[in-house]
């Protein structure tokens, strides 16, 4: 049995500082399974399946160790970003073939607006287009540490 | 909290190589994917998000895919709930609203208290007001 955290690091951020799985679905599945612990999300299974629709329609691995998943959905109770680190990196098939060490899995209700949802997605991709941004967030010792490093980044 | 990751890895690559399962979670699960699945597609046809999304850096070539797992479960699901669906879909845009607060969030009017459907229900209702599926959360 391994132990992951899942604090509050940011405004709407919940952060997973040490993302234990290794493969795409399962990582999917641990953040999906963390924001429904902490009642972001009513059913779990059907976001998941959601989420697998959206990697069906294009990879949201962008590159450079980065992934952005993200759904908009009835199951999603509050718009939250998850923010998980995964320093051995999993298997997103990205386009540059990365293993992808930051994952940040964007979450919002079904009624937000095409502006409001895009706009959250574009500001949670701005926080990690700096490298030394990831390099923060991948350097963060502790659970502390890795939410002072995102909510800097997305500031 | 605990997570166990290798039998989460397992549990999660089971339901993937299995058919979509929706259906046998009921009506009301096949419903909110079908829902969800059209915002998707919405977002993957319009040229505006697909601009949006490109520009982030995002692939969007596999709609086609998309469109036939929306086929694939409109078929698999009630037909009797999708025609309802389609009908209030056409004329809103949107054919189920989620429950907030007993608020319907497709027209914000507040909804009985006996209107709650009991615990782990999967009945469907409709909206009294505007007709879209109700999906209590």
């Amino acid at each position: 049995m391994t132990q992951a955290t899942v604090v509050t690091g940011h405004d709407l951020a919940l952060c997973i500082p040490d993302l234990r799985s290794r493969k795409k679905e399962s990582a999917l599945a641990e953040m999906v399974t963390a924001a429904r612990e902490l009642g972001v999300v009513a059913h779990s299974e059907l976001l998941l399946d959601l989420l697998r629709h959206r990697e069906r329609l294009g990879n949201t691995g962008l590159g450079k160790g980065i992934a952005i998943p993200q759904a908009r959905s009835s199951t999603v109770l509050i718009p939250r970003v998850i923010v998980a680190r995964s320093p051995r990196g999993i298997d997103w098939g990205a386009a540059d073939e990365a293993p992808v060490t930051l994952t940040m899995l964007v979450l919002a209700p079904a009624e937000w607006s095409d502006d409001a949802y895009f706009g959250l997605i574009a500001r949670t991709a701005s926080a990690t287009r700096l490298q030394r941004n990831r390099q923060k967030l991948m350097d963060a010792q502790s659970l502390d540490a890795f939410g002072a490093a995102w909510r800097e980044a997305a500031s | 909290m605990k997570v166990d990751a290798p039998a989460l890895e397992r549990a999660t690559a089971a339901k993937a190589t299995s058919a979509s399962g929706t259906e046998s979670r009921g009506p009301l699960a096949a419903m909110v994917l079908l829902s969800d699945l059209d915002s998707l597609i919405h977002e993957a046809q319009d040229d505006r998000a697909r601009a949006r999304l490109r520009k982030l850096g995002f692939a969007l070539d596999g709609l086609p895919r998309l469109l036939t797992a929306r086929q694939r479960l409109a078929e698999t699901a009630d037909r009797r709930w999708v025609q309802v669906y389609e009908r209030v879909r056409q004329r809103y845009g949107r054919g189920l609203a989620a429950v907030r607060e007993r608020v319907c969030s497709g027209c914000f009017v507040t909804l009985p208290t006996t209107a709650r459907p009991r615990l782990g229900s999967q009945a469907l209702q409709i909206c009294e007001s505007c007709g879209r599926l109700l999906y209590w959360t």
